[in-house]
């Protein structure tokens, strides 16, 4: 037995390791430099609580906890309502469903860098096919991500974020659908039940732990925002304005453009706290309308 | 031995293998690699970083090194360049960054400030006549007197016209009289609408720093830092000024703006295709415009006078620094390859390129028989010599330009009023420089 008890700790041990050096030690070391000055060159200098304290009363901090919050509220409610209507659709007899899923699956494995360029192109206000749209039916032409109004801006990115997520939040909620066992449908069936109350008194309260799931997963991804703003505004150097701002470009751009490490862990820790606080509070209404039997 | 010492050796062993796998060896120790021929222990081993690879820096060059110092051992580190900054921060962070490498002017003077780059100062007054060279030798020279690196070339701005758009619409080309005014005032002639539509600009509205908002600030007077580059000058109403005026000629339509630059393929499409009748042309675009644009018929001349009269030519530099962690064998290797590089050899090898000015004296006077397009190279390598700038650089450059950047986007697409913006950029630039000192 003891012998089984060693074999097992050195199995393991690739996997501890692994655990030590990418997770563990990186979130004690970003703690520890949060309260240094360090240029990545030279060693660290301790400074206490400067960083925090720079970090919380800089104005473009808070402005990009603004955004990113704006942002979630639009694309979190978004993302799960699509999600969860494709999926009941998807579940339906309908003709063509691979094709159905793999088309809503499709901006899910397409790059960033990709998915970027076509969307600020179809964003662009004098010659993007939006606008184009909207002139032709005689309607004014919007400035989408060029727009001086910080809210338009985080709302259109929001939904580029719901093109290119709602396909696997959909594929969560369908494998949970598909579970829903067709006797219990047929039953309410039989019972005069029509679609509308089949799917939100039945089919609903059964996949609620993953509509739960996804809303969790979402809310935490659009809070680590970063590659869908990167993708649609080219790149830091060529001039984010501010109000655009979201805390992950900050940590981006203060990490590897400008070597403020210590800012950037500043910064990247009062994100993780913001991000705890809503899950937790997620989590605290989860018993109200997750059913779980 | 005891089962759980059994146990301490093998994870001892995997341990080994993991920081075997994590270390990526190699240092300046002056030894060459086991078993390569004509290896000796009194080789000094230089790394050389190379951003952009061969693309960048002629292997000719390298390779010519290599054989005209056979005492050294030279070893080539390569990363494309987008990538080669956070690599070499990463190195650096880890002390295994090679001994000689290169970066934007701008890298240098931050890392030098962080006392990663040697002093060359010393060198250069030993080994160097500095009247053999341009003034921009001392692109990365401190006000205190350091210097942080040579260039690996100059890259100036010279305002490209293209000749069949002035001729067709029958206005004279530019000279290198012009001013501002008169780029201002042909651009509006040269500008064709069609109902809502422009089909033709007369200049190309780049708000971007080389070839944008900094030329345009300088001719009126303005600047973005003063002369000891601590103090910001976009209080200025001089600065003020040359912003409206680039944000008048995109606000009025005279200046292609950046949705018909994105639409038509960029600026280097609209300018060759004759979309945009002029442009502020970086040196190093050349090689593009004739490998892709050969039939375009086009010229240079100096970019106009400011108000003052003079002339103020903006380039940019990319510096080779060396290393002040390397053992001093390999600083000494380093600064071999510089001088080699500064040399006739390989400076007339670098006009050949065409990718950047050398920065020697003799070689540039090679350009003066040039036959590839421009054929008016002298608009570049006289304006250096008139009026050549570097862009305010000092150690807080990378910084305090995103911040400017930011703004001046906004002002130029008429989300925040000149006025405004200035007032906002002004005060986060100082800011960035009060908390540098």
């Amino acid at each position: 037995m003891q012998k089984q008890g060693y074999w097992g700790y050195i199995f393991t041990l690739p996997f501890v390791i692994n655990v030590v050096v990418f997770l563990l030690f990186p979130i004690v070391f970003s703690t520890y430099i949060s309260f240094t000055e360090w240029d990545l060159f030279n060693a660290p200098r301790w400074i206490g609580l400067d960083n925090w304290v720079r970090v919380l009363n800089k104005h473009e901090f808070w402005v990009s906890i603004r955004n990113v919050f704006m942002f979630a509220l639009i694309f979190v409610p978004i993302q799960t309502i699509m999600a969860f209507v494709i999926a009941f659709m998807l579940n339906q007899a309908i003709r063509a469903k691979g094709l159905f899923r793999l088309f809503y699956f499709l901006p899910v494995v397409t790059p960033w860098i990709a998915g970027g360029v076509v969307w600020v192109w179809m964003f662009n206000y004098q010659y993007g096919v939006i606008n184009w749209v909207l002139e032709s039916i005689g309607l004014d032409p919007v400035k989408w991500i060029d727009s001086s109004n910080w809210l338009m801006v985080v709302s259109s990115i929001a939904i580029v974020q719901v093109w290119k997520g709602v396909g696997q939040s959909m594929i969560m909620i369908l494998a949970g659908m598909q579970n829903v066992p067709k006797e219990v449908l047929e039953a309410s069936q039989i019972d005069g039940a029509n679609g509308w109350k089949q799917l939100t008194k039945v089919v609903f309260p059964m996949v609620t732990p993953m509509v739960y799931l996804v809303m969790i997963l979402s809310t935490i991804s659009a809070f680590q925002a970063f590659d869908v703003f990167l993708g649609l505004f080219g790149s830091i150097t060529t001039g984010i304005p501010e109000r655009n701002m979201v805390p992950n470009l900050l940590v981006y751009r203060d990490a590897f453009l400008l070597f403020k490490m210590g800012p950037a862990s500043a910064t990247a820790w009062l994100l993780f706290v913001i991000i705890l606080g809503f899950t937790l509070f997620q989590k605290y209404f989860e018993k109200k309308w997750v059913h779980y039997d | 031995m005891s089962k759980k010492v059994k146990v301490f050796t093998l994870i001892l062993a995997f341990m080994m293998i993991f920081t075997a796998c994590s270390s990526s060896g190699g240092s300046t120790d002056g030894e060459t690699p086991p078993g390569e021929p004509g290896g000796s222990k009194d080789k000094v081993t230089l790394k050389i970083g190379l951003p952009g690879s061969y693309e960048v820096t002629s292997k000719e060059i390298i390779d010519g090194f290599i054989a005209s110092h056979p005492h050294i051992n030279v070893e080539i580190q390569e990363a494309p360049w987008g990538d080669f900054t956070s690599k070499i921060a990463t190195q650096i962070a880890g002390n295994t960054m090679p001994d000689v490498w290169f970066q934007e002017n701008a890298t240098i003077l931050s890392y030098g400030q962080r006392g990663v780059a040697e002093d060359l100062s010393s060198y250069i007054e030993a080994d160097l006549k500095a009247d053999e060279y341009i003034d921009g030798l001392f692109s990365a020279k401190t006000p205190e007197g350091k210097i942080w690196g040579v260039p690996h070339g100059i890259n100036p701005i010279a305002l490209a016209y293209n000749q069949d758009v002035f001729e067709k619409a029958g206005v004279p080309v530019p000279t290198d009289d012009w001013t501002y005014d008169d780029l201002i005032e042909a651009s509006k002639k040269l500008t064709i609408k069609e109902g809502d539509k422009t089909s033709q600009f007369g200049f190309i509205g780049s708000f971007s720093i080389t070839n944008g908002w900094f030329p345009w600030i300088k001719q009126a007077g303005g600047s973005a830092l003063d002369d000891t580059l601590t103090k910001s000058r976009f209080d200025d109403p001089k600065t003020a000024v040359g912003l409206q005026q680039l944000y008048d000629g995109l606000d009025q339509g005279y200046f292609a703006d950046i949705d018909f630059l994105k639409a038509n393929g960029g600026e280097l499409e609209v300018f060759a295709s004759g979309k945009a009748a002029m442009y502020f042309l970086q040196y190093s675009l050349q090689v593009n415009m004739n490998e892709s644009f050969a039939d375009t018929n086009w010229d240079v001349v100096k970019i106009p006078k400011g108000v003052d009269g003079k002339r103020y030519v903006p380039m940019v530099a990319n510096t080779w620094l060396v290393s002040s962690r390397a053992k001093q064998e390999s600083k000494d290797a380093a600064w071999e390859f510089l001088k080699y590089y500064l040399g006739d050899e390989v400076q007339d090898m670098i006009v050949k390129t065409g990718s950047t000015l050398p920065v020697k004296k003799s070689a540039l006077d090679q350009l003066k028989d040039s036959t590839t397009k421009p054929l008016n190279k002298e608009a570049f390598t006289d304006g250096i010599n008139e009026g050549g700038v570097t862009l305010d650089e000092n150690a807080t450059w990378s910084e305090w330009r995103i911040l400017v950047q930011q703004v001046v986007n906004e002002i130029m697409v008429g989300n925040v009023s000149v006025e405004d913006g200035v007032k906002d950029i002004h005060t986060k630039v100082q800011d960035v420089l009060d908390s540098s000192k």
